[in-house]
């Protein structure tokens, strides 16, 4: 009776997790992005709402430490995978510095991410350039703006 | 004046270094956090105890910095762990800091979206260390 006690506490624990990590060690990366999307839901319904919505497997890949991370989003909770996994809708693949400032981009008018201002114009020169890459653009640009607004710190 | 790392004299000209950044100032704005840096001891790089590094900075300037215990540093708000020859690579400019803190070789604790929104004020931060002329133990 005691045992069984005991396992309805851990599943009961295990389901109201958000975010999980399917490595036994995830990545300092993999620790990061899903760190701070778990913040970034906790702190805004807004983003909690999108974060429950959203339904898409979302790579992004670091270009210059040569590390990614797979973002399972599953409306309402995540799984973070080290590495890049099959089966993804979107991928984005950037330096250190455009993938912090993409967590940096200010959410306008009808949850719009703002390319105007200096971080976005920052990050669209780069999209331009081709430094910044989006695998998978075509056809899931709401999905990219969900995702924007559920990794946006601003 | 080359001042020995982490060292007094050395927290000092680093404040220095971050008080006369224009662009420090600016990217910190609202910034009013403690932050800690912990020195891990490497006693074969003639670095054998351990450093905590406290910073108050306030609203684009550091208010203080000073050197003292690991234990020092680990209070503040915000703290990045690292080996003392880590650091020295941040310093020198052969890690970056970013790239760093994304491969795990520099170790966050803290709030992940307040560094996140801070980005651009801890890559001048860095540039401020590397421009304090710095004797290194493993070098002396």
């Amino acid at each position: 009776m005691h045992d069984a006690g005991a396992g309805r506490v851990a599943r009961r624990k295990l389901a109201n997790k958000t975010v999980t990590y399917s490595d036994a060690e995830p990545s300092a990366f993999a620790s990061m992005l899903g760190g701070l999307i778990e913040a970034n839901i906790g702190n805004s319904p807004a983003k909690k709402k999108d974060f429950d919505s959203l339904g898409a497997r979302v790579g992004v890949f670091v270009t210059d430490i040569d590390e990614g991370v797979t973002l399972d989003f599953k409306k309402g909770t995540l799984v973070v995978h080290n590495g890049l996994e099959p089966k993804r809708d979107i991928t984005i693949r950037a330096e250190a510095d455009t993938v912090m400032n993409l967590s940096n981009l200010r959410i306008g008018a009808f949850g719009m991410p703002v390319y105007y201002d200096a971080t976005g114009r920052g990050v669209a020169a780069k999209l331009l350039q081709g430094k910044l890459r989006i695998d998978g653009l075509l056809g899931n640009l709401a999905t990219l703006n969900s995702v924007t607004r559920i990794f946006s710190v601003q | 004046m080359t001042v020995k790392a982490f060292s007094t004299e050395w927290a000092g000209q680093f404040k220095d270094e971050v008080n006369k950044s224009s662009v420090y100032k600016q990217a910190a704005k609202g910034w009013k956090w403690t932050v800690g840096l912990v020195v891990e001891a490497e006693p074969d790089k003639n670095f054998p105890e351990a450093k905590g590094v406290v910073m108050d900075l306030f609203d684009g300037s550091a208010r203080d910095i000073k050197v003292g215990t690991a234990a020092d540093a680990q209070k503040c708000d915000f703290v990045i762990t690292a080996p003392y020859s880590r650091w020295k690579q941040v310093a020198t400019k052969e890690l970056d800091a970013t790239k760093g803190m994304l491969q795990g070789k520099l170790k966050l604790k803290g709030d992940l979206p307040t560094i996140v929104r801070y980005t651009k004020a801890s890559q001048e931060m860095t540039e401020c260390t590397t421009r304090v002329p710095v004797e290194w133990p493993d070098e002396s």
